[in-house]
């Protein structure tokens, strides 16, 4: 059915259980649309976005993204409380956590700018520097350790021709360490963005890699 | 009175009042349990897990900072259980700690040493190499050395409970985790960060204005009280080679409990100023001045006040001088033929209130006695930055005096006109040029004395430095003139002194030093029970939080 000859078995053939191809299982981001001011507020806070159209110069919090912020508020008791969805909302305008964006996100709560810092900082899934479109994260935790996550992150690293935590050449890149990523049973596994990738071996990175060059932009 | 509880602590019954906690109730055994997190002042969140102690029947080692007393509870803050566990702990805190105490300014004052020392291992076992963070500006006179940090986030605390200018906090996690402000947005602008040197357990939050300029162990510590404004904050002046090297808080719960502001904390070089007047100086008729013996220049001094017609007196003090000084002009100038007593003092626009402790505040007037000038019966005069307003006294023909006031604004000619011009102060002026006599006298530093704050509490304050020359204290100089104006005797300590002048002025109520003690006493209120002082500092914190 593919022509990506991944041995993942993620993907178990169309069982006529879910009406998606294989192409967005696979797929480098999301499946399906998502409307950017959010849909129902019930979730609004909290859809993987990742990484959509991210521009790290972008305005924050406006127009449709405004009126997903305001959907945010409203689910929480306190401004406080709505921190974290916020700061999400903001990484997936910019692609990542700026001090601008930590300062402009303590003045819509009211908070100060150091306690946001503190919190940002404190969850690793905030990147606090800008990324590539492709954010790589390879778990080097016990299980994967041993079936050679190490091996995989230098064959990450030497295809893309950078170093860890640094963006590649062609801005698409960015390979880091990640501690467990919850799928032991299939080590080791890679998150790139939203999408899990799963029983990877060196041998597989340049395909991984080449596949996602290949899908280019959103 | 709150209801009593009974409890064992390593084989003491002690009873204190329920709600207190164990570390708390520890120390009426004088047992004071290691912690860096717990500060009387601030909210315990238990996290530095240094002030385990063993309670009977619990299963495990309890927080002693948290953990309240119960009725019949058996605590062993000593048994090889409890100290097992601190020492464990003890060792984790120096896995990343870089021993750098011969260069660290904490050191002598750390609590992290004391407690290593105490009740540590004698070697480390670590073998890793440590994590290094070096040293960040936080702006204002604070110095950050991450690494020596033990991340008891007192300082995040005090930021946000007491102050409540949330400009610290605690950036990334685990072992990287590190306190830093935003960015470069640093700590300019708060009133109130000196604090967060004084609290910090060990050395890394540090005063750039100390830094490497004494070691803790060389400075002597005398009791004295902030002389920046009318607030009257409790602190200790510390001292080394006759110089008053940094000013610390002393706890009064009932005045300034463990902070004072920045702005008294760094005032403090004018102590130790030089270019002193030293000797008496009596001027001549060719108007050359000459230095004199103390009786000498005193008995010139009263020769020619009776050569006087006019001896009605102008006089000028100031809120920087002592209720003795100032008890003691005011009979002088009684004794003399009486007359006016004014005086000057800096009013600063508004109150900077420290919000998680608001009865504390850098207050508007800047000095520390106006109250204590008013209940004399002394008028305020001049503008807001203490000038002018003298225009009575500088024309004056009979007698002027002046104490303490430098009348930097005035001209030369100030006094010329007068029969006896007296100029007590500490340094030589312009407008002193015409005084007749120049009498040396010590500042607060280097005089026992009290000053009444802006709410009528008296407090005393004891001598720090040594004055220089034959400096002496104002109320000893202007009370050996009145002795022999009025032929009775002038008095001979500062006790007599203030004695005196509380019999005198019935606002302060036969007030003595015994009352006043080391924390000081509301004029008017001897033998009454007030403030806060013998309640747990505990919960006299809690009661002042709200």
């Amino acid at each position: 059915m593919s022509d990506v000859p991944f041995k993942n078995p993620g993907w178990a053939g169309n069982t006529g259980e879910f009406d998606l191809t294989e192409d967005q299982v696979r797929g480098d981001d999301f499946v399906g649309e998502r409307p950017k001011h959010g849909g129902h507020a019930s979730g609004a806070g909290t859809m993987p976005y990742m990484l959509a159209g991210k521009n790290p110069e972008g305005p924050l919090f406006e127009g449709e993204y405004q009126e997903r912020f305001e959907k945010i508020l409203t689910r929480y008791p306190t401004k406080r409380a709505a921190l974290l969805p916020t700061l999400a909302l903001a990484q997936e305008i910019r692609g990542h956590v700026s001090p601008e964006s930590m300062d402009r996100v303590a003045e819509l709560l009211d908070l100060s700018p150091a306690y946001v810092r503190g919190v940002s900082t404190f969850y690793t899934m905030y990147n606090k520097r800008p990324v590539g479109r492709y954010l790589v994260q390879v778990c080097t935790n016990i299980s994967c350790n041993l079936c050679g996550a190490d091996e995989v992150v230098e064959a990450f690293l030497n295809y893309t021709d950078t170093e860890l935590g640094r963006t590649s050449e062609d801005g698409n890149f960015t390979t880091i360490e990640a501690e467990c990523l919850a799928a032991c049973g299939y080590p080791t596994c890679v998150q790139i963005n939203s999408r899990y990738y799963e029983n990877v071996t060196p041998a597989e990175v340049p395909k991984i890699i080449e596949h996602l060059k290949a899908k280019g932009g959103d | 009175m709150a209801e009593l509880v009974k409890l064992t602590i390593d084989g003491h019954e002690v009873s204190v009042p329920k709600g207190t906690t164990i570390l708390e109730a520890a120390k009426q055994i004088d047992t004071l349990v290691p912690h860096y997190c717990y500060h009387p002042g601030l909210s315990s969140p238990a996290m530095c897990r240094l002030c385990l102690v063993e309670v009977e029947g619990a299963p495990k080692p309890l927080p002693s900072c948290v953990t309240t007393v119960t009725e019949g509870q058996v605590v062993k803050t000593q048994s090889e259980e409890a100290l097992g566990h601190r020492k464990g702990v003890l060792e984790f805190y120096l896995v990343n700690h870089p021993l750098d105490c011969p260069i660290c300014d904490m050191s002598g004052e750390c609590d992290l040493q004391d407690y290593v020392h105490l009740e540590g291992r004698k070697h480390g076992r670590g073998i890793e190499p440590k994590r290094v963070f070096g040293r960040d500006d936080f702006g204002g006179d604070v110095l950050f050395y991450g690494d020596r940090c033990v991340m008891c986030t007192r300082c995040v605390r005090f930021m946000n409970e007491v102050e409540q200018d949330e400009c610290l906090t605690v950036v990334e996690r685990g072992n990287r985790s590190v306190i830093d402000t935003f960015f470069d947005e640093g700590l300019e602008g708060t009133h109130w960060h000196g604090n967060v040197v004084d609290i910090c357990p060990v050395g890394a939050l540090v005063s750039k204005d100390f830094l490497y300029k004494a070691r803790a162990w060389d400075l002597d510590h005398t009791p004295s009280v902030c002389a920046s404004c009318s607030q009257g904050c409790n602190v200790l002046l510390h001292t080394r080679d006759n110089l008053v090297h940094r000013v610390k808080p002393r706890e009064n719960l009932d005045v300034n409990a463990w902070w004072m502001c920045d702005h008294g904390r760094l005032d403090y070089e004018w102590m130790n100023v030089g270019d002193r007047l030293e000797a008496p100086l009596v001027r001549g008729n060719e108007g050359t001045r000459t230095a004199k013996s103390w009786k000498d220049a005193l008995a010139d001094l009263l020769e020619r006040a009776s050569a006087l017609d006019d001896k009605s007196v102008r006089a000028v003090a100031s809120a920087r001088a002592s209720n003795e000084d100032l008890g003691a002009l005011a009979e002088l100038v009684g004794a003399f033929g009486g007359g006016e007593t004014v005086f000057r003092s800096p009013r600063a626009e508004e109150e900077i209130v420290l919000k998680g402790f608001p009865t504390l505040a850098r207050r508007t007037d800047l000095a520390p006695n106006v109250k204590g000038a008013g209940l004399l019966g002394m008028k305020r005069v001049g503008a807001d930055d203490a000038t002018g307003g003298l225009e009575s006294v500088a024309g004056h023909s009979g007698i002027v005096v002046v104490l303490g006031d430098a009348l930097a604004d005035q001209p030369e000619d100030f006094g010329s006109k007068a029969g006896l011009y007296i100029y007590l102060g500490t340094h030589d002026s312009a407008a002193a040029q015409a005084a007749h006599v120049v009498l040396p006298i010590t500042t607060h530093a280097e005089q026992e004395g009290t000053f009444t704050n802006h709410e009528g509490r008296v407090q005393r304050f004891w001598p720090a430095l040594e004055a220089p020359g034959m400096a002496r204290p104002a109320w000893l100089i202007l009370g050996a003139l009145d002795a022999e104006l009025t032929g009775e005797a002038g008095p001979q300590t500062a006790a007599e002194a203030f004695a005196e002048l509380s019999e005198a002025i019935p606002a302060l109520g036969g007030l003595t030093y015994e009352d006043l003690g080391t924390r000081g006493a509301v004029a008017g209120t001897k033998g009454a029970v007030v403030g806060t002082q013998g309640a747990p500092a505990g919960a006299a914190a809690q009661a002042a939080r709200g």
